[in-house]
């Protein structure tokens, strides 16, 4: 990756801003890291005809695994990777080690991400210190360091009376609560959706109630604390029925579904392929099609990467043994570029899902996202119909735990009939270019 | 079919035995005809055959067991093949080793085939997946997904008394949940076409979706019962009693306990099976155990003659795969 000139004339893209309602193709321009209707003197020229230019992508989930995990992953690696996918901008769980609930956790990922380069990296604080549903995180002082949210990542807080506490505190600071809806029993020692397939193949399964428990669970706290909650990594049809009604009902939630989640059924783990092994799992056809609607009707605000790379012995284990998670950034944008076509959508719909959307939710200046003149550049440029093959020797990610890797045909996985294709060509951070088509 | 199969081989023959689920008919059937003729074997007062001589077979259980290991330790040797027991339950994995690396020392040691315990469902396949190409890999029972010889040996024993399956009436009661042997039983009944699968518990012992499988779900046992041809019994693993899962021994044999009158509900010529150990007064009464329509014992010394099937048609096609990877015909 080499940097340009500074300054960019962008020729030719579609532009699209769905939070501003722009879908046009003209030519833009970013002079000295911001966007602005005329060209510097020394532009240099972009032909990006055919391509397209949106805000940036933000990413609502993202495992980058430093500190503590760098076996598996590190900032430097994975915001790379996380660029080429067209994300500027990320929030890294806090399940590292050790849990993001300090301070100091906070400032060491500062340093080694703006060290590393790549997309830009916000940590999501530990709602309770170390993940462990017992005692609040300082999340007033972590929002303070730079945290826009709070998190328990995979691990529900078990106890109600905690979880009532820290929705009542992150209110009284107006923090969002990224949570994931699970209860803190059923399925607990499952490793699949609990399904045929589970039943077949002898997996001890994840009951969809688990979610539908787990959300009514947080819909009432939410109703009664007031606070923001938006809900990580839908995954069950009942889930989406639920975030329709409360959304009805007026409440501040919103919701997101992991890319994979909206390609691969419980059908994909016959034959024990331990990549198919998620920690929210890939469920029925009937809650894959339901989460596509949830996009397409709005009930879902935004998709996310849930990206979890992992070391090559972490999956080399019988399937309940395996490490469960997707490595999703070398794959992300071909998937994502399915979607108009596979759910009936206007691009400018997917993007929101990925860009605009996840900054209203976040509401933080932090994560502004948009192609308005006079704003600083964070905008990702790619060619959609460039095809893609996730081979070895390509990755970015330090992870190559995809069932796409050195795959000769995705759809062999997908059954979409559309192009695995969506390249990303150009990056620009915090007015910061980086050239990606190489 | 078979391509996509990881229990064959490249030539199309059964090269790992790791689930019944996908062998077709045919491939079953040969299985239940070549243990027909080891039984002859093990009737006889010298009971070895020199079929394996020069092989060595490893027992690999990483969870405990007695009679498994046995059986096929037995069936090994009266093949005339070194039989190399490792004890796994207690050993390396303890110690932080991958179950990779355990493999890579045992394939180290020049073995031709290992019979593998373990208790994640799908590590025989993760097995066979990552083994020596010539290695062949036989399932002793994974997790709460198969125990394939439990159930051909099943088969071989309902075939024995009942002749053809095409009109039987199977009754499987108890932990169907957690249980391989009745997954694979209800697998092998599907393809040899028993005409009627029933499978009777109390509903924290069903999984999910198993009418998928092809089977009746019932929650009364004397309903279920009802002109049966075979009765399946499944052990009650002592962590399920008194539970949220079961309340007490004492209600489960009361309301699903195979009794003598009971037993009356089903064909008067029905057998009743279990692949053992059975936990008396809890899936079945002592007396219908020992009685005349228990077959219990029988399945074990069967279980021999299928298990010699088994490793014979298994490692008989590996050895076609070395002599033409030698001959350079790869």
């Amino acid at each position: 990756m080499s940097q340009a000139t500074n300054n960019s004339t962008i020729k030719g893209a579609r532009l699209i801003d769905s939070a501003a309602n722009v879908d046009t193709t003209e030519d833009i321009h970013i002079v000295d890291g911001i966007i602005s209707s005329k060209p510097a003197t020394d532009s240099q020229v972009i032909d990006a005809t055919g391509m397209v230019l949106s805000p940036g992508f933000v990413d609502l989930y993202a495992r980058l695994r430093e500190p503590g995990l760098t076996r598996k992953g590190t900032l430097k690696s994975e915001c790379h990777a996380a660029l080429a996918a067209g994300f500027t901008t990320l929030l890294c769980s806090p399940d590292t080690h050790p849990v993001i609930d300090s301070t100091a956790t906070v400032e060491l990922i500062r340093q080694r991400a703006q060290q590393g380069g790549g997309a830009r990296v916000i940590p999501l604080a530990a709602l309770t210190t170390e993940l462990e549903g017992q005692r609040l995180s300082e999340i007033a002082t972590l929002r303070d360091a730079g945290c826009v949210g709070a998190s328990q990542a995979d691990q529900p807080i078990a106890d109600t009376s905690v979880l009532l506490s820290a929705m009542e505190y992150a209110a009284t600071f107006d923090i969002p609560l990224l949570l994931t809806a699970r209860d803190p029993q059923i399925g607990g020692a499952g490793c699949a959706h609990a399904g045929a397939v589970a039943t077949r193949l002898g997996l001890p399964g994840i009951p969809a109630a688990t979610e539908t428990i787990g959300l009514a669970r947080l819909i009432e706290l939410c109703r009664d604390t007031g606070c923001r909650l938006h809900i990580s990594r839908l995954s069950t049809a009942r889930g989406v029925e639920q975030i329709a009604a409360a959304k009805q009902a007026g409440l501040s939630i919103t919701a997101d579904v992991g890319i994979h989640h909206l390609f691969f059924t419980e059908k994909h783990i016959n034959g024990f392929d331990v990549n198919f092994h998620s920690s929210v799992p890939f469920r029925s056809e009937r809650d894959r099609d339901a989460l596509r609607t949830g996009v397409t009707d709005g009930t879902i605000d935004a998709i996310c990467s849930d990206h979890a790379p992992h070391d090559t012995d972490a999956k080399l284990a019988p399937f309940p043994s395996s490490a469960p998670g997707l490595s999703a950034f070398d794959v992300f944008l071909p998937l994502l570029m399915q979607l108009p076509a596979l759910l009936d959508t206007p691009l400018s719909k997917i993007l929101a899902a990925v860009s605009t959307n996840p900054s209203r939710i976040l509401a933080s200046d932090k994560v502004a996202s948009t192609l308005a003149v006079g704003e600083t550049a964070n905008l990702i440029l790619f060619d959609p119909t460039t095809p893609v093959q996730c081979s070895s020797a390509k990755l970015l990610s330090q992870g190559s735990n995809t069932p796409f890797l050195d795959c000769d045909n995705a759809d062999i996985h997908l059954e979409s009939g559309l192009p695995f294709s969506g390249k990303a060509h150009t990056a620009w951070v915090r007015g910061e270019p980086t050239t990606l088509s190489q | 079919m078979k391509q996509n199969d990881p229990q064959f081989n490249r030539f199309g023959n059964l090269h790992h035995f790791l689930t019944l689920d996908g062998l077709d008919k045919q491939t079953l059937t040969g299985i239940l005809d070549a243990a027909e003729n080891f039984t002859s074997v093990n009737d006889k007062s010298i009971k070895n055959v020199p079929l394996l001589r020069g092989k060595t077979v490893a027992n690999l259980f990483f969870e405990n067991s007695t009679r498994t290991r046995t059986a096929f330790e037995l069936a090994a040797k009266r093949l005339s093949a070194d039989i190399l027991n490792i004890d796994l339950v207690s050993s390396s994995t303890k110690k932080g080793e991958s179950l990779l690396d355990t493999l890579r020392v045992l394939e180290s040691l020049q073995c031709d085939m290992f019979i593998v315990r373990h208790s994640d469902s799908g590590a025989a396949h993760f097995i066979a997946e990552h083994v020596a190409p010539t290695i062949n890999v036989v399932n002793g029972g994974d997790g709460q997904h198969s125990h394939p010889t439990q159930g051909m040996l099943d088969m071989f024993t309902i075939r024995r008394h009942k002749g053809e399956f095409e009109n039987l009436r199977v009754v499987i009661i108890g932990d169907i949940k957690h249980s391989r042997v009745a997954r694979s039983g209800i697998s092998a009944l599907k393809t040899l076409g028993a005409a009627e699968i029933r499978v009777v518990a109390p509903n924290t012992l069903i999984p999910e979706y198993v009418e998928e499988l092809g089977v009746k779900v019932y929650s009364q046992l004397e309903v279920a019962l009802k002109d049966a041809d075979v009765i399946m019994g499944l052990r009650l693993q002592n962590e399920r009693m008194n539970s949220a899962t079961v309340p007490s021994m004492g209600e489960f044999f009361r309301t699903y306990g195979l009794t003598e009158d009971r037993l009356k509900l089903a064909k008067p010529d029905a057998i009743v099976m279990h692949p053992g150990p059975t936990n008396r007064g809890v899936e079945i009464a002592a007396n219908v155990a020992d009685g005349k329509q228990a077959v219990i014992l029988e399945q074990v010394n069967y279980g021999i003659a299928v298990r010699m099937a088994v490793l014979s048609i298994t490692m008989g096609h590996g050895e076609a795969v070395r002599e033409a990877e030698m001959a350079g015909t790869t």
